[in-house]
């Protein structure tokens, strides 16, 4: 039931620029989802260290940021919008900047791994502000070309749209990969207890270095999928805001779960668009509902509700 | 005696701070050997462990497993060479079924990296083996947070057993236990292989006499005795820091 619930609901949201032409405001819900699903891979991405193997990083914009940058400038330099290209210098650039930060953090643990990330995005944040060669500094970098896959554009609003699910359901089946797989295990138990693994003969800190890059590839991925949606770039999307804002995602929606980072990009892009229109303060709205689930709900939505499900069910 | 005592270690140091945890213990234990190391509370056996799994390292002093200098190597490389451990205090996968804490380190031979299934019927076979020769079959599914103290301590055992090691080390594994529980461990520890080096530190001394081959008695971090059951017993020193009290206790 779950499995093709999940289709079902997968599909209604790649077909939903076809379906949805006689809603009134259709174009703009197209974007709000676009931008919605881009969050949602970058949760998805932060949740593989917070929720799996339990590194709480509160500098996974440097990832997104790079990401985004690499993808732009790419396309720039090498006078290419060919995605195969642009997604690669993504990946590539994330997942090294990845390692290298990785490598420096992954030996320390709980509030000391938050504040070294931290302190690295940082610095990742202060290069794409003055370099401004490259990164186009404080005035970020605009005018980014949007992809081409093989003969097929992407500048029409629906065909990035498009691009943009299809990647998220592959990034979602990698989730779910891993998550039933022994890889997937291995993580929860060094979240569990990283001691006990050691003596089991894991090698912990090279699993979660792994994890660390894993996650900034494919924050790197959501970041380039952010700069052809906005076909813009600055250094916010490698600043504090960003990383927080994945962060606050993945324990609103609920750490640790699949469908929880998803939903938590969903309720905080809803907050922070729509919601922002309609009603006054919504950012105190936003940060009122994270405390409220730290405060009562540290499972988040998704794992709230399943233990409500679990206790009816019983 | 051709071969190498199965765990050797050489004036073993180790202090935190003032305190000398380990001050000077030399200990070799022979192939398939089970041995006792006894002693009052904080006389430094667990900090022995410690030292030996890797997890804590020594001031000075070197320790062989099975004639190779393994002195500084990392816990989880000694693990890989056969060293496996049963904690005092449970160290265990709070959320994890009892199965997949076993499954894990059933695991750990094959490494992390693999994108394959876990959670197999196949590997669910394999990890309820243990969980039955330690006397939690009909658990499999509890959650580690969820059993009994006893019953945690059988985990802890059955984890260390997954492991396929050479040389078990075991810090008090019928501590907190009831007698009947305490009967069926010791039993179930006195069955293993006999390939198996064992060293066990205990406070019970039925249970002690009953599995060690040989005895060490550590006192504020110095061995101060060591011998068979037999000799032990008779020994003045033993008596006059320990055993006189652990018997009547
Ligand atoms: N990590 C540590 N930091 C500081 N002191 C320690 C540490 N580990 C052990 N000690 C001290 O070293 C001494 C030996 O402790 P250890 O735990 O090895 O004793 P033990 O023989 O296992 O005792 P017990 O029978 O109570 O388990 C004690 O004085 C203890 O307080
Ligand atoms: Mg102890």
């Amino acid at each position: 039931m779950a499995p093709l619930a999940s289709i079902g609901f997968y599909l209604a949201l790649l077909t939903f620029p076809d379906w949805s032409g006689a809603i009134e405001g259709s174009r703009y819900m197209t974007t709000i989802l676009r931008d919605m699903t881009v969050f949602a891979i970058y949760a998805l991405s932060l949740d593989l260290l917070v929720g799996r193997a339990g590194m709480p990083s509160l500098g996974h914009a440097a990832f997104y940021g790079s990401g985004a940058y690499a993808a732009a400038i790419a396309s720039q330099r090498l006078a290419t919008s060919e995605l195969t290209v642009t997604l690669a210098a993504a990946i590539a650039v994330s997942a090294a900047l990845a390692l290298v930060i990785g490598l420096l953090c992954v030996r320390a643990t709980g509030i000391f791994f938050l504040m070294l990330t931290l302190a690295f995005a940082q610095m990742v944040f202060a290069v794409a502000f003055q370099w401004t060669d490259v990164t186009g500094g404080s005035n970020g970098f605009a005018g980014i070309a949007r992809p081409t896959f093989g003969g097929l554009e992407t500048s029409a609003p629906e065909a990035l749209y498009r691009l943009v699910v299809i990647v998220f359901g592959l990034v979602s089946l990698l989730i779910w990969w891993i998550s039933r797989s022994h890889y997937g295990r291995a993580l929860v138990g060094v979240r569990e207890n990283e001691r006990r693994m050691r003596a089991l003969g894991y090698h912990t800190r090279r699993l979660k270095l792994s994890a660390f890059v894993l996650a900034g590839a494919l924050a790197g991925v959501a970041g380039a999928l952010s700069a052809w949606s906005f076909r813009f770039v600055s250094p916010n999307d490698a600043g504090i805001g960003r990383s927080v804002e994945a962060f606050v995602m993945v324990l609103i929606g609920g750490a640790g779960t699949l469908l929880g980072p998803i939903v938590g990009a969903g309720v905080v892009l809803y907050i922070d668009r729509v919601l922002s229109s309609a009603i006054p303060f919504s950012q105190a709205v936003l940060g009122v509902v994270f405390v409220a689930f730290v405060l009562a709900a540290r499972q988040g939505i998704v794992g709230s509700l399943r233990a409500a499900l679990v206790r009816v069910r019983r | 005696m051709s071969a190498a005592p199965a765990l050797a270690v050489e004036g073993l140091h180790r202090s935190f701070g003032g305190i000398h945890a380990l001050d000077g213990v030399s200990l070799a234990v022979a192939d398939g050997e089970r041995r006792a190391i006894i002693g009052p509370n904080g006389a430094g056996k667990t900090t022995l462990f410690n030292v030996l799994t890797g997890e804590i390292p020594p001031s000075s002093g070197t320790v062989r497993l099975e004639g190779t200098d393994v002195t500084g190597l990392a816990t989880s490389d000694l693990a890989r060479r056969g060293l496996a451990r049963m904690y005092q205090r449970n160290e265990l996968f709070e959320p994890l079924t009892a199965r997949e804490n076993v499954a894990l380190a059933l695991a750990a031979a094959k490494g992390p990296y693999r994108l394959s299934r876990a959670r197999t019927s196949a590997e669910s076979a394999e990890a309820d083996v243990y969980l039955e020769r330690v006397g939690l079959a009909g658990r499999e599914t509890a959650r580690a947070r969820g059993l009994s103290h006893g019953e945690r301590r059988q985990l802890e055992l059955a984890i260390a057993l997954a492991q396929s090691p050479r040389v078990l080390l075991l810090d008090e594994p019928t501590a907190g236990m009831s007698p009947a529980e305490t009967a069926s461990i010791s039993r179930l520890i006195g069955e293993l292989d006999r390939s198996l080096t064992i060293l066990i530190v205990e406070h019970d001394m039925d249970v002690v006499f009953r599995l060690a081959d040989r005895i060490t008695v550590l006192h504020e971090g110095r061995p101060i005795a060591e011998g068979t059951p037999a000799e032990v017993r008779g020994d003045r020193l033993v008596n006059d820091v320990y055993l006189g009290k652990a018997l009547e206790a």
